[in-house]
């Protein structure tokens, strides 16, 4: 059954291709609002019109950060709220947390940040963060942020969670993906039980699009060009995380990590919730900023 | 023992030139987790404010800034003269700032090459001498110079990077004898090139699989600096390729090598600029 949801809006990060901009054309099929963030103007354009040609009558706007520098996600949220109050709107119905990106060699970013953590972890944690009380204004909210089976046989090393001193990509890689993870249960632990705002962590699937073709030397090409063409569509892989989106009798299932739409069992390693408080202060401390959650908002 | 006590009640400092660059930057982060309090300078203002801001954050260590035009006599004594108003005193300097043209000699402008040897020699002759004057003196002060790979050999197409760069290695080893026995170590540092920027990137794959094996990351690099500096150590090679590369290049006569490498590096570089040529000339791909 799929609801209606002619009156949500819901934010998608890297919504211009792969799984971000399918689910956002997922939404925009069911009525949503979708408010896309990018990082190119130019494609941000493009995908504005590609959603609109979907749905004439659905309210499509797009919004560009670099999601890589804190105080362009700091930026971005206020950007949010704004875009939110001209449309006449006081809540969010949901965030997707699916911007990623893959590099092979230690980039720090201009806040001396590798780039992955930043990008793949940092980012929606900030996001998310600085997004809540729009969240919590809404009957019922959600948080999905897209992790990965890479996650399994990660773990993080507290003397050194970005590698700086031995970077390996891929592994840099599965760390944030399980950061995902913690993140997410950590942010469920923070929220009340039953709170009306719910995260999720989605397992994609393999799925066919160029995360790892971007600034890559050949062989890492090569390896997933063969690696993706088995792989899942964008859009197949987003219909599961439009359900962890929208889903309206999931709110209180006990799993906190899905793929395609069924729960499954994250590693022993993204399951421990010492390991997730240790994450939610490092990043606190990494991003200068301290959540507090009103738990008597409206629910 | 004393020294740690000391180092708590008085404020003692780590200097870093070109602190928003590629490995500048990695050499921030890397000290800033170690928990020492710096003194970070650049060209421009904005990206070290950044940087501070987010070192402070995540490492609770005191970070200073100053904007520097390192190739400027008088903006570098303006700068000393902020450092000696300020009261800072220092127990390492790491000079990173350094840069390349790369292209053929002759067809630099005459500006360019005087940049380089601006920046790469007198700006880092310069902040040594007189961060030698604000050192701490209860404390072994670390000298760490970034010089290169490039430095053990002629580099045809970077020529007069590579002599700079030279320059600092023999200079370093030259000054480390000079201040032995005086709480002073010096340590040189002699990288591969370092995927720091897209366009390093495009310079390491250009150069095909020897790029590939020559790369160390930077953060590997500034780690094992620290740690070489911190031992006393005079020079740094980081990478095992870049070792065996260095000492066959002993072996070998000089012009012989400025042969091989001329002929790799000609080839790069044209590569680079054909892509380069490509990329201007071809419209833009709608999503691409």
């Amino acid at each position: 059954m799929e609801t209606d949801l002619s009156e949500k809006t819901f934010v998608v990060t890297g919504a211009t291709s792969g799984i971000g901009l399918a689910a956002a054309a997922a939404l925009v099929r069911r009525g949503a609002a979708v408010i896309g963030v990018g990082r190119s103007p130019e494609r941000c354009r493009l995908a504005t019109r590609q959603l609109s040609a979907l749905q004439p009558s659905a309210r499509v706007d797009y919004l560009t950060a670099d999601l890589s520098v804190q105080g362009e996600v700091r930026n971005l949220a206020v950007q949010i709220q704004t875009l939110l109050a001209v449309q006449g709107k006081t809540a969010l119905d949901g965030l997707l947390n699916n911007a990623g990106t893959y590099v092979h060699w230690l980039t720090l970013t201009p806040d001396g940040v590798e780039l992955q953590w930043a990008v793949n972890h940092l980012a929606p944690f900030l996001l998310s963060c600085l997004l809540l009380p729009l969240l919590q204004s809404a009957p019922t909210a959600r948080i999905v942020t897209v992790s990965s089976a890479s996650h399994y046989g990660s773990r993080i090393n507290w003397s050194d969670p970005q590698l700086r001193r031995c970077y390996n990509g891929l592994r840099a890689y599965g760390n944030t993906k399980l950061a995902n993870v913690l993140f997410t249960q950590a942010l469920n632990r923070r929220l009340a039980p039953a709170a009306a705002v719910r995260a999720f962590a989605a397992d994609p699937g393999l799925v066919k699009t160029d995360i790892a073709l971007k600034g890559t030397p050949p062989l890492v090409n090569w390896i997933w060009k063969i690696r993706r063409s088995g792989g899942l569509s964008p859009a197949a892989s987003a219909a599961g995380i439009v359900f962890l989106l929208t889903e309206p009798g999931i709110q209180n299932a006990p799993a906190d990590y899905w793929k395609h739409g069924q729960p499954r069992q994250p590693s022993r390693a993204a399951s421990d919730p010492a390991a997730g408080d240790r994450l939610w202060a490092l990043s606190e401390r990494m991003c200068g900023f301290q959540l507090e959650v009103n738990h008597d908002s409206v629910r | 023992m004393t020294q740690f006590a000391d180092r708590a009640t008085r404020p003692s400092y780590v200097a870093i030139s070109g602190a928003a660059g590629g490995l500048g930057k990695a050499f921030a982060v890397e000290c800033a987790s170690r928990g020492w309090d710096l003194f970070l300078t650049d060209l421009s203002a904005a990206p070290l404010e950044q940087l501070a801001v987010s070192l402070r954050n995540a490492y609770s260590v005191k970070v200073a800034v100053q904007a520097c035009d390192l190739t400027d006599a008088a903006a570098r004594a303006n700068l000393f003269e902020q450092i000696r108003a300020s009261g800072l005193h220092f127990w390492a300097l790491i000079n990173v700032a350094g840069l390349d043209y790369e292209g053929l000699f002759y067809q630099q402008t005459s500006r360019q090459i005087q940049t380089i040897i601006r920046l790469n020699i007198e700006g880092t002759l310069d902040m040594t001498h007189s961060l030698l004057e604000y050192r701490d003196p209860l404390q072994v002060f670390r000298i760490i110079n970034v010089s290169s790979l490039a430095a053990f050999y002629p580099m045809p197409v970077k020529a007069t990077y590579a002599a700079s760069k030279r320059f600092l290695l023999d200079f370093s080893r030259a000054l480390s004898q000079e201040l032995r026995g005086l709480g002073v170590t010096v340590t040189v540092l002699c990288p591969a090139g370092m995927p720091t920027t897209s366009a390093c990137i495009q310079s390491i794959q250009a150069q095909g699989w020897m790029g590939q094996i020559t790369t160390c990351d930077v953060g590997r690099v500034a780690n094992q600096t620290l740690n070489a500096a911190l031992a006393g150590r005079g020079l740094v090679i980081p990478g095992l390729v870049n070792q065996l590369l260095q000492t066959l290049g002993g072996l070998v006569p000089a012009p012989l090598v400025a042969a091989l490498i001329g002929r790799r590096w000609k080839s790069a570089h044209q590569k680079r600029a054909l892509a380069q040529h490509l990329v201007e000339s071809w419209p833009a791909v709608p999503g691409a």
